[in-house]
């Protein structure tokens, strides 16, 4: 999460005119006229869909947990408490984390549910959507779908702990501190999470390669 | 602070800085010593292969439109009423409490939906799959109704049909 803006701590006094939520102000609209609700859900559906599709590895249950994500949300503004504090910094934002709370809840209660259904691999699910650079060079191109491949691969094998705190952390590129606050972890449980999950992936990674040597875990 | 916490805290730094870096469209950026290069590696990997994937624009807008029918009943006295565990007027009641069972009791304040351990109990409970028995009822109801309009209509017309309907028939 952010420090102090620009390096400046702010006084006491300053502290009240800080924009604490990026999102407060759309939130208020929300509660008085609940139609306005829709800015919010528009600005985060691609976060929430892209969550629910890692996490669930298959597109029909991404949009049915992306839709009970945000009609649980709207049913639940009202009782939603903004709890940024200002050395949260002008980015944070407490409606995000209490949303992707709410994501979360849902992507475990239907992971419960499809356990015994077999999923479709997530590169292939994701297939159209790599990050395929553009480019007339075939090789390269070929060895960024490897890679992509790969490092999917390895996300998928991954616990559940660790394939979600990295999938927050690279695709809705959330700070630590966001994260702590969705996982009900402290911080720095969840930056020794990610590293022993970026380990795992790097061993992954090694590994297709047929490099041997020998890395964190 | 513990030897993992530090290279921990390394590798975090190091990611915030390698996320910043996609804004200036840079490929890589300045990382500590201490960091390993198969982890600067595999972060630089999942960088470029974890993408942010879009719904599709008719899921988009199929969801804005329940959303707003949803809006639209919150906005109504009688779903404000059912909040206050009143019943709720059939007309007003939107699609979405369908969709999703727990909803009705999110409305009400009786369930949070970010408190994992309640959300995990009801979802488990049997009340959560009600629409789908209502449901199920409702067609096995409406079955038999149409069943018995067809046995009456049947009853009301025994022979002369049953012989236009068999060559040279039973009667």
């Amino acid at each position: 999460m952010a420090g102090p803006v620009f390096g400046r701590r702010a006084r006491p006094e300053e502290a009240s005119v800080v924009v604490l939520d990026r999102d407060r102000a759309s939130v208020e609209a929300a509660r008085r006229d609940p139609s306005r609700f829709d800015a919010l859900y528009r600005k985060y559906l691609a976060q929430v869909y892209a969550f629910a599709l890692y996490e669930l590895g298959d597109h029909h249950a991404a949009e049915d947990a992306t839709e009970k994500v945000f009609l649980r949300a709207l049913a639940a503004l009202p009782r939603f408490r903004d709890l940024a504090r200002p050395q949260d910094g002008p980015e944070a934002s407490t409606f995000r984390v209490w949303l992707f709370r709410i994501a979360r809840n849902v992507v475990a209660n239907e992971r419960r549910a499809n356990r015994r259904r077999p999923t479709a691999s997530l590169d292939v699910v994701l297939g159209a959507g790599l990050a395929i650079p553009d480019t007339t060079d075939v090789e390269a191109e070929a060895v960024t779908r490897d890679e992509a491949t790969a490092a999917l691969r390895a996300l998928r094998a991954l616990p559940d702990d660790r394939r979600r705190a990295l999938v927050l952390r690279f695709v809705d590129e959330m700070s630590t501190a966001e994260i702590a606050a969705i996982l009900d972890r402290s911080e720095g449980a969840v930056r020794v999470l990610i590293h022993r999950a970026l380990g795992s992936v790097a061993k992954e990674l090694g590994r297709d390669r047929g490099d041997s040597t020998d890395r964190t875990s | 602070m513990l030897e993992h916490e530090v290279e921990a805290l390394v590798a975090d730094r190091y990611l915030d800085a390698l996320l910043a870096a996609v804004e200036r469209h840079a490929l890589d950026a300045p990382a500590d010593v201490g960091l390993d290069p198969h982890l600067r590696e595999a972060a630089r990997a999942l960088r470029r292969s974890l993408v942010r994937v879009h719904p599709s624009f008719r899921f988009e807008e199929r969801l804005a439109g329940r959303l707003a029918g949803l809006a639209a009943a919150q906005s109504t006295p009688a779903l404000a009423s059912a909040s206050r565990g009143r019943l709720i007027e059939f007309p007003a009641a939107p699609a979405s409490l369908d969709a999703d069972p727990l909803l009705g009791a999110i409305l009400r304040g009786d369930l949070d939906p970010t408190d994992a351990d309640a959300i995990e109990r009801a979802a488990r409970a049997p009340g959560a799959r009600r629409p789908l028995i209502v449901g199920g009822a409702i067609t096995s109801a409406a079955l038999s109704i149409v069943g018995v309009a067809y046995v009456a209509w049947r009853a009301s017309r025994p022979a002369a049909s049953a012989a236009i309907g068999i060559p040279g028939g039973l009667a």
